[in-house]
């Protein structure tokens, strides 16, 4: 019986002696603590929906999107965090609906427990609201968002 | 000069104003609001020329037309407290003969009533265009 066998060859390259140490364990990189907590925010208080838009608020709207939009303003997008923080919308409703506008502001509707219509859009300032309900329409700085969240809410 | 109020209007609005369920007020929010007129293009026609000029795909799409007559736009401005006169003024540019503005500034609240009173034509099949 014939046996084939290859020839011997030396190795076509070798590995430089750092590189066969052995390699540090697989390990998952995270987000910063502060950035998870805020998608987990997005998840609870907005559901799949609102966090899918806000993250594509932030990543694909480059400035001059549409006619002559501007990008996403980081400060309007602290602001909208700081006001979810404290927010609370009802629960036998649609979750609140997400737009980002043409001034790189970012912009939050719901409707109250009796069905009216409630919006507020975050800008680099504060928060400009409308309330149906009152026909009351106004602007917060960024220091009383917190207080304006519990009043749209109550 | 000013339009008729029996001109009817659009806008188009793309998925950064419409998330499938609700209209971004600030969609007729502030000053100068751009609209399209149907009495100079038609409804037809606004699909192709809204979609070579407003979307950006991947991330902007063109979702809807909103429609309103200028005379109801008109009433819901006079029926404001304080009342607001609203006006459409025809202002063409290159890609849009029929584009004119509402120059007068659009509250929230303003706003919050024009949307429920918009006409919303969702884009026909592709075969249909």
């Amino acid at each position: 019986m014939t046996t084939l066998s290859l020839p011997t060859k030396s190795p076509a390259y070798t590995l430089e002696e750092g590189l066969r140490e052995p390699a540090d364990p697989p390990t998952i990189r995270r987000g910063a603590s502060g950035e998870w907590a805020r998608e987990e925010l997005l998840l609870r208080k907005l559901g799949p929906k609102g966090w899918g838009r806000v993250y594509q608020f932030r990543n694909y709207y480059e400035s001059g999107w549409g006619e002559k939009g501007r990008v996403l303003s980081p400060r309007a997008l602290d602001a909208f965090f700081r006001f979810l923080e404290e927010a609370t919308f009802p629960a036998d409703r649609t979750s609140p609906s997400v737009f980002l506008t043409d001034r790189g502001g970012i912009e939050l509707c719901w409707e109250d427990c009796n069905g009216k219509s409630v919006q507020v859009e975050f800008t680099g300032t504060g928060a400009e609201f409308y309330r149906a309900a009152t026909d009351e329409e106004g602007a917060v700085a960024i220091d009383g968002l917190a207080q304006l969240s519990r009043r749209l809410a109550a | 000069m000013p339009l008729a109020q029996t001109e009817d209007i659009v806008r188009a609005v793309c998925t950064d104003k419409w998330d499938g369920q609700r209209l971004s007020p600030s969609l007729f929010v502030g000053e100068n609001v751009s609209v399209s007129r149907l009495a100079v293009v038609p409804l037809a026609d606004h699909w192709d020329l809204f979609r070579q000029h407003v979307e950006k795909p991947p991330e902007r799409w063109l979702e809807l037309i909103a429609e309103i007559n200028v005379g109801r736009l008109q009433a819901i401005g006079r029926s404001q407290n304080p009342a607001v006169a609203l006006t459409v003024e025809p202002k063409p540019v290159d890609w849009n003969p029929a584009h004119a503005e509402i120059p007068q500034k659009i509250t929230r609240g303003l706003a919050g009533k024009i949307l429920p009173e918009l006409a919303l034509h969702h884009p026909p099949p592709r075969d249909q265009e």
